[in-house]
């Protein structure tokens, strides 16, 4: 009997194995709010919408429409971090940009921080196009890691954050 | 008195008219001289040795694309690499590349309104098919008040539309 069940359970573990690998993916998978400030194909500037990637493909959602960017497609994905870590400045010079030109400058002070994911990427007939996106901040870090794991190309190699690494070399320590 | 006044009239409406036939020869004259072309491939803007943030060269790339196709200078505008355009007859290539640039700050442009202000400038190049040299002009972006720093780019994209419908024309292309 005893055996009987421990073949039950093993056959049960192998056959839904793919959809506990599923669910995983699936939890891999980053969504987020965001706003594209220009560049999207059929899309106005500063629209606000959901930015997810799935199964290798950035996916803006926005009024339950999406467009979408396959990975493979993309030459070249940057944050703002890393933008201002090459070239200088200051983080976050165009969250303003969320907003439509000038709309919103009276208060400056109170604008919120956010972070830029600028893409550049091919359609099918090799057409260039460039888009900025604006997302919470610390989020676009997360979307590019994926978008490179899944096959997008990068002129600034990712870097790991230096004060997480400490962190967890602090937690190896015995 | 009354001659006079005729006279003075009659002088004015012949120097009127003198002067409008003058500036329509101009002006024809100023069509005569656009150069022919019905499609542009806008390439992406190149930065050089400059140090200008990836969202800028974007930001300049589709706002020109955008802003030549609101103008409808050119029948066809398109993208850099579009294999779709190596068919277009009387296709010229537009290269920008950035040779000034200095990028400001919002806060400081709103609080001060004299300092932060970001600045561009950026050379634009039309060439034919062969490669020729067909314009060549320096184009400025500003934004001085209000607005976000990309704003620049659209204020470039705007001038540089305007420079090729002046200098353009895809009308009498090809006829």
């Amino acid at each position: 009997m005893l055996m009987v069940k421990s073949v039950l359970i093993a056959v049960a573990v192998f056959v839904f194995n793919p959809l506990i690998r599923v669910s995983q993916a699936q939890q891999a998978q980053t969504e987020t709010q965001a706003t594209q400030v220009i560049g999207l194909a059929g899309l106005k500037q500063n629209t606000k919408g959901k930015l997810t990637v799935v199964n290798g493909t950035l996916r803006f959602t926005h009024d339950h429409r999406n467009v979408e960017v396959t990975a493979a497609s993309i030459d070249d994905v940057v944050t703002g971090k890393e933008s201002q870590r090459v070239v200088g400045g200051t983080f976050g010079t165009v969250a303003s940009l969320a907003a439509p030109f000038g709309s919103g400058s009276v208060l400056p002070l109170f604008r919120k921080k956010v972070d830029t994911l600028t893409i550049q990427y091919r359609d099918a007939d090799g057409a260039l196009h460039g888009a900025i996106l604006t997302l919470p901040r610390g989020k676009a870090d997360a979307i590019k890691k994926e978008l490179v794991a899944k096959g997008a190309r990068t002129s600034i190699p990712i870097k790991e954050d230096p004060k997480k690494n400490s962190a967890d070399s602090r937690e190896e320590k015995p | 008195m009354k001659t006079n006044v005729r006279n003075a009239l009659a002088g004015f409406v012949l120097l009127a008219l003198c002067f409008g036939g003058q500036l329509r020869a101009e002006a024809k004259a100023k069509q005569v001289a656009k150069i022919k072309a019905s499609a542009v491939e806008v390439k992406m803007i190149s930065a050089g040795e400059l140090a200008v943030p990836p969202e800028f060269q974007v930001a300049l790339y589709e706002n020109l694309i955008e802003q030549l196709r609101k103008k409808e200078v050119f029948q066809r505008v398109y993208r850099d690499g579009d294999q779709t355009a190596r068919n277009s007859e009387n296709l010229v290539t537009l290269q920008c590349g950035v040779v000034k640039f200095k990028k400001g700050n919002e806060t400081m442009r709103e609080v001060t309104t004299i300092a932060g202000a970001t600045s561009m400038t950026v050379r634009c190049e039309f060439r034919n098919k062969a490669g020729d040299l067909l314009l060549s002009r320096d184009i400025s972006g500003k934004v001085r008040f209000f607005g976000g720093n990309l704003k620049a780019t659209s204020d470039f994209a705007k001038k540089a539309a305007t420079v090729a419908d002046e200098n353009f024309s895809s009308a009498a292309a090809g006829s």
